[in-house]
């Protein structure tokens, strides 16, 4: 036989009431859940199509801040990087921003393009693999499904404009929109790239297999990743920038990094975030106080027959931390649910890993602990005296 | 006024008391607004016997119910409460102190989330007992006829029987010394002679000290002794036919002319 589990009955007694107090923590973790969702997603999506690029080592123009920034770099530099002992291949990659024109609505939207030649691996994503052939026709793209809303229908077969010529989507893919992607992604061959965007008009940049904007290089089996960056950094003319793609100094790290360090969303977020944690304190706090107000003389009882403040102080914290465990669960549940429908809905990364729902555990965790304590001052100064009616 | 060394009812073998009150004065308040509500009070309680405390309301009953229940510290004057000094003791000791006194409230106060077994069972958790603590409840709840509603929360018993429960929750420890508050004033007239009966049963046969706050006349005849308390102070100590014939109508009418 055990202790009699007083916090766990206390709690449960009133079904109506657990289930409101359970919706009142889900509530708080929620808001929290949904404001670092949001931090988090508009950080991991400016990574994700980096993420899926084929390559250990990355050449960029060194003006090319972030993504966002539109420099090229000669394209030379990519067969200078092959002559380097480990290096398997070097892929050159276009990107360009191009007005697209919804088919339904004929209103021009702004993608981004993704070119390069489709013999290379540079995105080895299984339905763009499998579109090789269609991709080499002249005036054809696929379409990532996850653009928004805005750019129409998202499906094969579409044929509209883009930067005022036609174009024919083959095929979808799945990617998801960032800051520099505009409304979309569209993926076509280098010649097609060529097509659109060599010959565009006075007013626009005149692109050509002169110059590349990210440069891809694939290392042989057992080349060391870190070596060869500093011997192209060594080698290679200081007009771009060698870094490799992975690791805290790597090309996606330092993408995430501008984002982070260079925009508001990082404390706009955290102060929603910590809004919803104090909103949790206060609901909670409200849970456990109602509780001892409404057991008042029955806790002062147990004062009087013998226990001490330790043990109230241990059930009401009890209280606390089964409300942060129930509480939590449906809270997460119902997190998942939006998260899916934030990412349906803007084409950002919703990301749920088990690192940030331990956070926003160990948050609430906190939150309930915070409350518990302040409640508890109410039980402590419970004076067992006045059980006896004055 | 009777002296307190003269204790009439009281068991004719002089034993230790259990409570044992020596010139006590207690004050609530500080400073400007200190008042005494308790005056120079002397007092013996033998185990086995059964006192009611009266006394108008105000009168310091409940004070020095408090004071005995240590539940209140005690400054001046001296309080020994089963072989122990109450008055400079720390209030980790009073607490210990407590788990032998048996609380009797006038509210019931059962935990509605608990049974009644529970209920009882949370007086048992003190003792350290885990591995008994049901079947002690079990029985204590037996003896006072509950047998059968020892798995019923609160809300499914009626009044008398949630004060049974409570008064199971006092006894299960088997406590030496018992304090009650008006535990028959929410009870009818047979649960409540049915309350006092079991009292007199547990003075007589395991020589329990209970002291009672009461107005209710229909028990008095349980007490050995009957205090009353005025302004603070012990104003007699008798036996339940001295205090009847002390507050007939007549002998009050008979003051009342005289003032």
């Amino acid at each position: 036989m055990r202790r009699t589990p007083l916090a766990l009955l206390n709690l449960v007694h009133d079904r109506k009431k657990f289930l409101t107090s359970m919706a009142g923590v889900a509530f708080a973790v929620l808001l929290m859940f949904l404001f670092t969702g949001f931090k988090n997603a508009l950080y991991d999506s400016q990574t994700q199509l980096l993420g899926r690029l084929n390559g250990d080592i990355v050449i960029i123009n060194r003006l090319k801040e972030n993504m966002f920034v539109p420099r090229a770099f000669a394209r030379r530099r990519l067969y200078q990087a092959q002559a380097f002992d480990g290096v398997e291949g070097a892929y050159a990659i276009y990107l360009s921003d191009a007005r697209w024109k919804n088919p339904d609505t004929r209103k021009t939207r702004p993608v981004r393009v993704i070119a390069y030649n489709p013999s290379d691996p540079v995105l080895p994503m299984p339905e763009v693999l499998a579109l090789q052939q269609e991709l080499r026709l002249p005036n054809t793209a696929m379409i990532d499904e996850r653009s928004r809303a805005e750019v129409g229908p998202r499906e094969t077969g579409v044929v509209t404009e883009l930067a005022d010529r036609e174009i024919r989507i083959v095929g979808t893919f799945s990617l998801g929109t960032d800051f520099a992607s505009g409304n979309g992604n569209l993926i076509m061959s280098d010649q097609n790239f060529l097509r659109f965007f060599a010959n565009r008009g006075p007013e626009e940049e005149e692109r050509s297999f002169a110059t590349a904007d990210i440069g891809l290089l694939e290392l042989a089996p057992g080349a060391e990743v870190d070596r060869l960056v500093n011997a192209l950094r060594d080698g290679l003319p200081q007009d771009v920038l060698v870094l490799p793609m992975n690791g805290p100094e790597g090309f996606i790290a330092r993408e995430r990094t501008y984002w982070e360090e260079n925009t508001n969303i990082g404390f706009v977020f955290s102060l929603l975030t910590t809004m919803g944690f104090v909103v949790g304190i206060i609901l909670v706090y409200q849970i456990l106080y109602t509780d001892v107000a409404d057991h008042w003389s029955e806790y002062a009882t147990l004062k009087a027959i013998g226990y001490d403040n330790a043990y109230l102080f241990g059930v009401v914290i009890q209280e606390a931390i089964i409300l942060s465990v129930l509480g939590f669960i449906p809270g997460l549940l119902i997190s998942a649910l939006f998260y899916n429908l934030g990412a349906a809905v803007t084409g950002l990364l919703f990301q749920l890993t088990l690192q940030r729902v331990a956070n926003i555990y160990i948050m609430t965790f906190i939150m309930c602990l915070i409350s518990g304590a302040i409640a508890v001052r109410k039980v402590q100064r419970t004076d067992p005296a006045e059980v006896f009616g004055l | 006024m009777t002296a307190p060394s003269t204790t009439p009812g009281s068991p004719a073998v002089a034993t230790e008391a259990s409570i044992q009150v020596r010139n006590l004065n207690y004050f609530f308040g500080k400073g400007d607004l200190r008042k005494q509500v308790l005056y120079d009070i002397s007092l013996d309680l033998h185990p086995g016997q059964i006192v009611i405390m009266t006394g108008p309301s105000g009168s310091g009953k409940t004070t020095l119910l408090t004071l005995i229940g240590a539940l209140r510290s005690a400054t001046d004057g001296s309080l020994r409460v089963l072989g122990q000094e109450l008055v400079g003791m720390g209030s980790r000791q009073l607490v210990e102190l407590r788990r032998n006194i048996g609380f009797i409230f006038q509210a019931h106060n059962l935990f509605e989330s608990l049974t009644a077994a529970q209920n009882v069972e949370m007086a048992v958790e003190l003792t350290g007992n885990f591995r008994g603590k049901r079947q002690q409840a079990v029985d204590i709840l037996s003896q006072l006829g509950l047998a059968e509603r020892a798995n019923y929360k609160p809300a499914a018993l009626s009044g008398g029987q949630k004060q049974r429960v409570a008064i199971a929750r006092a006894l299960v420890n088997q406590p030496q010394l018992i304090l009650a508050d008006e535990p028959t004033a929410a009870l009818d007239k047979q649960s409540g002679r049915d309350v006092v009966t079991l009292m007199q049963h547990l003075a007589n046969e395991k020589g329990c000290t209970i002291l009672m706050v009461t107005h209710d006349n229909r028990i008095l005849d349980v007490a050995d002794r009957i205090i009353n308390l005025v302004d603070g102070r012990l104003e007699s100590d008798e036996s339940p036919q001295q205090f009847v014939d002390s507050h007939t109508p007549q002998s009050l009418d008979q003051k009342m002319f005289i003032m």
